[in-house]
C-alpha cells in the first residue's frame, strides 16, 4: 500500500518540532485520529487514497498543527512584545547611528580625510550601523518571544506612561543646532590649532599648542556625549531630572579643567597676543584671559541651570 | 474579504470559547478524538480536527481531562475524561454563557 506513505510522512512532518519526551504519545494519537477519519471516508463509499488525502489536507501543514500541539507561537515578535521591540528600536534608530557618523567623522577630521572621504565611509556605515540594530535588537525579542521571559518595561499599562507634551526648546530645530554648533566648535578648535586665524601669522594658534593632542581629545569625547545628550533629550521631547544632572556633569567636565588650565596659564597660547599685538599684548592677554574665565564659567552655569528648570517645569506640567 | 466571509469570521470567534465547553460537558463520559469530532458536530458544534485535537492537549496540561490509552481494540486510542476541575469549568463557562444569552435578550430588539 504505497498511500499508506502519505500518512506516515505526515506524522513525521508534524512530529519533527515537538518535544522528544511528547513525541511517541503524540505521533500514536495523531495517526489514530488520521486513520479513523480515512476510515469514516471510505465508509462512506470513498477510495483509500483520496480519502487519505482528503483527511490530509484538511489536518493542514503539519508544521502549523505542531505549533498548535505544543503552543509554539507562529509569529517573529508576537503582540506581547511587539510595542516594546518597535519602541526600543526606534529610540535605538535615533541615538546609535547618529553617535557613530558623528564619532567616525570625528576621527576622520582629526586623520586629515577630505569631505568627500568622510561622506563615502559615513554613508555605508549608517546602513551597516542601521542593519545591526534591527538584526540584533529584533533577535533577542524573537528569543524573549520564545523563552517567555517579561521585558523591564512590560507590565500594566498606566496613564503615567503617557508622553508629556514636547517642551518647547526640545524639538527637532533645538537638537541640530546642538549638534550643528558643536560640529562647528570642533572645526573651529582644528582650524586654530593647524592652520590658525591670524592672516599674518600662519599657524599662531589662540589655545595653547601644549593642549594637543590629550586636552583637545578629551574635549571632542566630552563634545561627542553632549552631542549624545542632545539626540536623547530630543529623543525623550523634554528634559528629564536625570538628563540635567548629566548635562551639569558635562558642563562641570568642560569647566573645571578650562579654568584650571586658564589660571595655570596652559589654556591660550601664551605667544599669541604678544605676536599679534607687539606693544600691550600681554596686558591684553591678561584681561582677556579674565573674560575668558568669566565667559567659560559663564556659560556653564547658564547651561546647567537652564536645563535644570526645563527639568523641573517639565516634571510640574 | 467579502461579506460572507466576513460574517463567517465573526461567527468563527463567536463560537471558539463553545467548543471547549462542549468537550468538557461531552467527556463526561471517556472519548476518543475523532469520536469526540463526530459527536461534536452531530450535537452541533462543528469543528475542525487540527483545532480539537490541539485543544484536547492544551485542556489536559491544564488539568481539565485526564487521559489514558485503551489498547483493548484493534486501534489503540487515546480516551480523554473531564477531571474534577474539569467540570467545575464547564460549570462555570455554563453559567457564563446563559448569563451572556440573557443579556442578548434583554438587548433593544431588532426589526
Amino acid at each position: 500500500m504505497t498511500t499508506a506513505n502519505l500518512t506516515d510522512r505526515y506524522v513525521d512532518a508534524a512530529m519533527r518540532t515537538v518535544p522528544e519526551n511528547q513525541r511517541g504519545d503524540l505521533a500514536a494519537e495523531l495517526r489514530g485520529s488520521i486513520d479513523d477519519q480515512i476510515d469514516a471516508r471510505v465508509a462512506d463509499g470513498e477510495d483509500t487514497a483520496s480519502a487519505e488525502r482528503a483527511v490530509l489536507i484538511e489536518l493542514g501543514d503539519p508544521d502549523k498543527l505542531a505549533a498548535q500541539y505544543t503552543d509554539r507561537p507562529l509569529w517573529l515578535v508576537g503582540p506581547r512584545y511587539f510595542l516594546d521591540w518597535w519602541r526600543l528600536l526606534k529610540l535605538l534608530l535615533w541615538i546609535v547611528p547618529a553617535c557613530a557618523a558623528f564619532g567616525v567623522s570625528l576621527a576622520m577630521v582629526l586623520d586629515g580625510a577630505s569631505f568627500g572621504e568622510i561622506v563615502g565611509a559615513v554613508i555605508p556605515l549608517l546602513l551597516t550601523v542601521v542593519v545591526h540594530l534591527a538584526f540584533w535588537t529584533t533577535l533577542v525579542f524573537v528569543i524573549l518571544e520564545r523563552t517567555g521571559h517579561e521585558t523591564e518595561t512590560s507590565g500594566p499599562w498606566t496613564p503615567d506612561q503617557l508622553p508629556e507634551p514636547r517642551q518647547k526648546g526640545v524639538g527637532l530645530s533645538d537638537m541640530i543646532a546642538s549638534l550643528g554648533f558643536l560640529a562647528i566648535m570642533v572645526g573651529v578648535v582644528l582650524w586654530d590649532l593647524f592652520v590658525g586665524f591670524v592672516p599674518t601669522e600662519p599657524g599662531l594658534s589662540f589655545l595653547d599648542p601644549g593642549l594637543w593632542p590629550w586636552w583637545i581629545l578629551g574635549l571632542f569625547i566630552v563634545m561627542a556625549l553632549e552631542a549624545v545628550l542632545a539626540i536623547v533629550v530630543y529623543a525623550v521631547g523634554r528634559w528629564t531630572i536625570g538628563l540635567a544632572v548629566a548635562n551639569g556633569i558635562l558642563n562641570l567636565v568642560v569647566a573645571v579643567p578650562a579654568l584650571w588650565l586658564l589660571f595655570e596659564g596652559r589654556l591660550i597660547n601664551p605667544a599669541f597676543f604678544p605676536s599679534v599685538i607687539p606693544d600691550d599684548g600681554v596686558e591684553v592677554g591678561q584681561i582677556v584671559a579674565i573674560v575668558i574665565g568669566f565667559v567659560i564659567a559663564g556659560v556653564a552655569i547658564w547651561d546647567t541651570a537652564d536645563a535644570s528648570i526645563k527639568a523641573v517645569r517639565a516634571r510640574r506640567a | 474579504m467579502s461579506e460572507s466571509e466576513i460574517l463567517e469570521t465573526h461567527l468563527q470567534e463567536l463560537r471558539r470559547g463553545t467548543i471547549v465547553l462542549a468537550c468538557l460537558r461531552l467527556l463526561v463520559t471517556p472519548g476518543y478524538g475523532y469520536g469526540l469530532l463526530e459527536a461534536l458536530g452531530e450535537r452541533g458544534f462543528p469543528t475542525d480536527a487540527n483545532t480539537l485535537y490541539p485543544l484536547l492537549r492544551r485542556l489536559e496540561k491544564q488539568g481539565f481531562l485526564t487521559s489514558e490509552w485503551n489498547t483493548d481494540e484493534s486501534r489503540p486510542r487515546k480516551f480523554y475524561l473531564t477531571s474534577a476541575a474539569g467540570s467545575r469549568l464547564a460549570t462555570a463557562l455554563t453559567d457564563e454563557f446563559r448569563a451572556i444569552a440573557a443579556a442578548i435578550d434583554e438587548l433593544p430588539q431588532e426589526n
